[in-house]
Order: structure tokens, then C-alpha cells, then sequence
């Protein structure tokens, strides 16, 4: 009976866990019976070939315990496409983080020798490592997901289409995943720099053989953050609503057009405040070229372009917030559906 | 490569075939208490064969679905767990049995018509 024994271990370690006392005790009961079946002479315990055969006969321990387990994926059809469109985005943001960290370990280092490659060869390494985790906790996510969500909760996904909804999504504008990707990491980029980095932002130039940067955003500048912050984070937000329904429905539209009201006040009040980059004496120095000009000259031409571009976002802004809500509330009578469906 | 030989591809689908039936042979056994491997033999018997490792797992799904019901017999040499068709399986079989008489005559008058051509 040894065989047996070690047969049904092999068999347990790979059953689920519940039940598995159960199973265990029918499939003893039923090697047992194959056994009898086939022992020429019952009243006398069966030799250890027939034990074997009938073991061959039923299966290998893996094959058995196979038949009993629910879950043969890692990640189910009906999760599978929306766990490989949050793959997409997590890499996309992952790896432009890691871009970011390659730049700032080049940027902050003072002078070019082989501490930078050095340098540069850890980033790199860091951005595969980063991905790999980024891959490993969505992936163990998404199974989590897979073993824990009721049944009918993944059946439900297309259950009450109608033909109408072809209509529906005619209309739509379909947001592209990678696009959103592309901005979400872009933002967040964005908000690590001007939070952390601002003193980066400056003009590079060469001094005794070594980068030496001059900042050029000065103090005006810093009480605007938490409000580009702000703006920012709302833009994410958005961006995640976006990745989530997949189209832009009216409640979308809305959230953008607020944002855009958002950033155009806060451009408005940018563009009429006091100015905020100023290029010092020494960066121009610097900079090495025969200036026919001050420093208190070039900041002040550099703040009115600064300016006019300000001025030419707000233009641009307004104008696709207009466009946004003609597209969807005039031209498309849809987005009332999408409403009333909330 | 698909093993795309006469014979490999008549077995694949002659096993699509048999995995709705089987259900259907097994509830058909199932009026009188069973346990596994005397069903399995009688269903071989009456030319009926079930691989083992399908049957248990498949009695324990019906099971789960309150198709049918089960229990310890301790009254033989050794403890056997017994299925039984539960009123809820006997109703289920019944149109399955129906449905099961539709679509062999459909099917059988398909299969004649198409060899007349």
C-alpha cells in the first residue's frame, strides 16, 4: 500500500484546499475498489504490480488533481484584456519615471568623468528592475483579483447590450490608452520637477571644466506651484477617469472644461502678476557670447515672450473648451443618455 | 504545426461531442444511489466510456449545483461516498431529456437528409 500512500500525498499537495480531505478519501475508496476488481484472488492483498497498474491506469497525480482545481489561469479571459490595457499604462509610466532618473543623474552631476557613466549605468539598470516590479505587482494584482471577485460580477461585463448601444458608440470619442499613458506620466513628471527640481531649471553652462547651472525661475514663481500642482493632479485624475470608461462622456467634458477654467485663471493671474524669471548677470557671463545686452535686458524680453505664450494658452484653452462642449452636448445628443444613465 | 491528420482531428471533436453528453449519461444513472466506480463500470457496460479523472471531478461540480446529492456509506467493507439524483437534478434531467430527444431527431434527419444528396 506504500504506492498508495505516496500516490494520494502527491495528489493532495496540488488539490485546493477545500474538500481536499474529501477527495482524498473517495479516491482511496475508489483505487481500492479498482484494486478488488482486479485481484484474481481477493481474500489475499494485492501484489505490488497490480497496485502500479492501476495507478498508471488512473492518472498521473498532476493529471488527477488538475480535474479538481477551479482555477487553471493565472488571469481569466474577462479580466484579461483590461488587466493587459493597465500593463500598458503602468509600463508607460514606469519607464518614464525611470527616464526622468536617468536625466536628473546626468543633470546633477558636476563633472564629466566615469562617476557619471557610472551613473548612467545604474539608471539603466534601475529601469528594467523598475519595469520588472511594475510587471510583477499588476500581474499578482490582477490574479488576486481573478481568485477573490464573484463569478457572476465577471460573467455581468456584456450581459445587457443592445443593438441601440452600436449608435452610442458611433458617437463616441474613444480615447487612446497609450495617449493618456504618454500624459499621465508626462503630468507626473511634471509635478516631480517643478516641486522638487525647479532649481534645475536653469541655464547649463561650463565653468572651470565643470556644469554649473544658474536657476531661472525666481521666488514670484513658488506661490503659483500649488496651484499648478493642483491643476495637475486634476488632469490626472481626469486621465484616470478616461483610461476607466474608455470614451469621453459628459461627465468627462465637464471635468475637462473645469480644469481648462482652472488653468486659464491661473494663467491670467500668472500673465498679470509680477515677473517671474530672471536670468542673472553671471548665467549670461557664463554662457560665454559677446552680449550687446544686460541680463536685466534679457530677463525682461524673456518674461514678455513668457507672457505671450501665456497669453496664447489661454486663447488656445478657451477655445477647446468651446469646442469640447459643442462636440458633446450640441453635435453629439448622446451625452444626455450618458447622464441620465449615472 | 496543428496535427491536422483525419484521425486527430475526428478525435478532437468526437470528444466536444461526448463532454455535453456525459452529463447526460451520468444523471441518466443517477435515480438509484451510485458511488463513483460502480457507476463508472455500469456506464461502461452499457458501452458508455468515462476517463475517471473526469467522472469524480464532474460528480462533485453536479454536486456543487444541488443536482445531485451525496453521501459516506459505511455499511461495506470500506467507506464509499454515494450520489444520488436530488429532486432539483430529477427535474433538471427531465428536460434535459427532452431537449436531448429534439436534437437527435433534428439531428438524425439532418445527417440522412445530407447523405440522400
Amino acid at each position: 500500500m506504500k504506492y498508495i500512500d505516496l500516490y494520494l500525498q502527491e495528489i493532495e499537495r496540488r488539490l485546493p484546499l477545500r474538500n481536499r480531505e474529501d477527495i482524498l478519501k473517495e479516491i482511496r475508496s475508489t483505487l481500492m475498489d479498482m484494486i478488488d476488481d482486479q485481484n484474481p484472488a481477493p481474500d489475499q492483498a494485492p501484489d505490488e504490480e497490480m497496485v502500479k497498474s492501476v495507478l498508471k491506469e488512473f492518472g498521473s497525480p498532476r493529471k488527477v488533481a488538475q480535474r479538481y482545481n477551479k482555477h487553471n489561469y493565472l488571469i481569466g479571459p474577462n479580466l484579461f484584456p483590461t488587466y493587459l490595457q493597465v500593463l500598458k499604462v503602468v509600463l508607460i509610466i514606469a519607464s518614464g519615471f525611470s527616464v526622468l532618473g536617468l536625466v536628473i543623474a546626468i543633470v546633477s552631476q558636476t563633472s564629466v568623468d566615469s562617476s557619471m557613466f557610472e551613473a548612467i549605468g545604474e539608471s539603466i539598470a534601475g529601469l528594467f528592475s523598475s519595469l520588472f516590479t511594475a510587471f510583477g505587482i499588476v500581474t499578482l494584482s490582477f490574479a488576486g483579483i481573478e481568485r477573490t471577485s464573484p463569478e457572476q460580477w465577471k460573467v455581468k461585463i456584456e450581459s445587457e447590450w443592445q443593438p441601440e448601444d452600436l449608435l452610442k458608440e458611433k458617437d463616441r470619442k474613444r480615447v487612446k490608452i497609450t495617449e493618456i499613458a504618454f500624459e499621465i506620466t508626462f503630468t507626473l513628471i511634471f509635478i516631480v520637477v517643478i516641486n522638487s527640481f525647479l532649481d534645475r531649471i536653469g541655464i547649463y553652462f561650463l565653468s572651470d571644466g565643470r556644469w554649473v547651472s544658474e536657476p531661472i525661475f525666481n521666488e514670484n514663481f513658488l506661490r503659483y506651484i500649488p496651484w499648478i500642482t493642483t491643476n495637475a493632479v486634476l488632469g490626472i485624475l481626469l486621465d484616470l477617469y478616461l483610461i476607466r470608461k474608455g470614451y469621453w462622456d459628459a461627465a468627462a467634458t465637464i471635468g475637462k472644461v473645469f480644469i481648462n477654467a482652472l488653468s486659464i485663471a491661473l494663467s491670467f493671474v500668472i500673465l498679470t502678476g509680477p515677473d517671474f524669471i530672471t536670468i542673472n548677470a553671471s548665467a549670461l557671463q557664463g554662457l560665454n557670447f559677446d552680449a550687446t545686452f544686460t541680463a536685466a535686458q534679457l530677463t525682461r524680453v524673456v518674461n514678455i515672450a513668457v507672457d505671450g505664450l501665456l497669453g496664447l494658452s489661454i486663447f488656445g484653452t478657451v477655445v477647446d473648451s468651446i469646442r469640447r462642449i459643442y462636440e458633446t452636448f450640441i453635435k453629439g445628443n448622446y451625452a444626455h443618455i450618458e447622464i441620465s444613465e449615472e | 504545426m496543428i496535427d491536422n491528420t483525419i484521425e486527430t482531428q475526428t478525435q478532437n471533436l468526437i470528444q466536444e461531442l461526448r463532454r455535453g453528453v456525459i452529463v447526460l449519461a451520468v444523471l441518466s444513472q443517477l435515480d438509484q444511489e451510485q458511488y463513483g466506480y460502480s457507476l463508472m463500470k455500469r456506464l461502461e457496460e452499457q458501452g458508455m466510456q468515462i476517463d475517471q479523472g473526469t467522472l469524480y471531478p464532474l460528480l462533485r461540480r453536479l454536486e456543487e449545483q444541488n443536482i445531485l446529492e451525496s453521501r459516506w456509506g459505511m455499511e461495506t467493507s470500506r467507506p464509499r461516498r454515494y450520489y444520488l439524483l436530488s429532486s432539483f437534478g430529477k427535474e433538471v434531467l427531465e428536460n434535459m431529456t427532452v431537449e436531448w430527444t429534439r436534437i437527435r431527431s433534428t439531428v438524425d434527419e439532418l445527417l440522412n437528409l445530407n447523405k440522400e444528396k
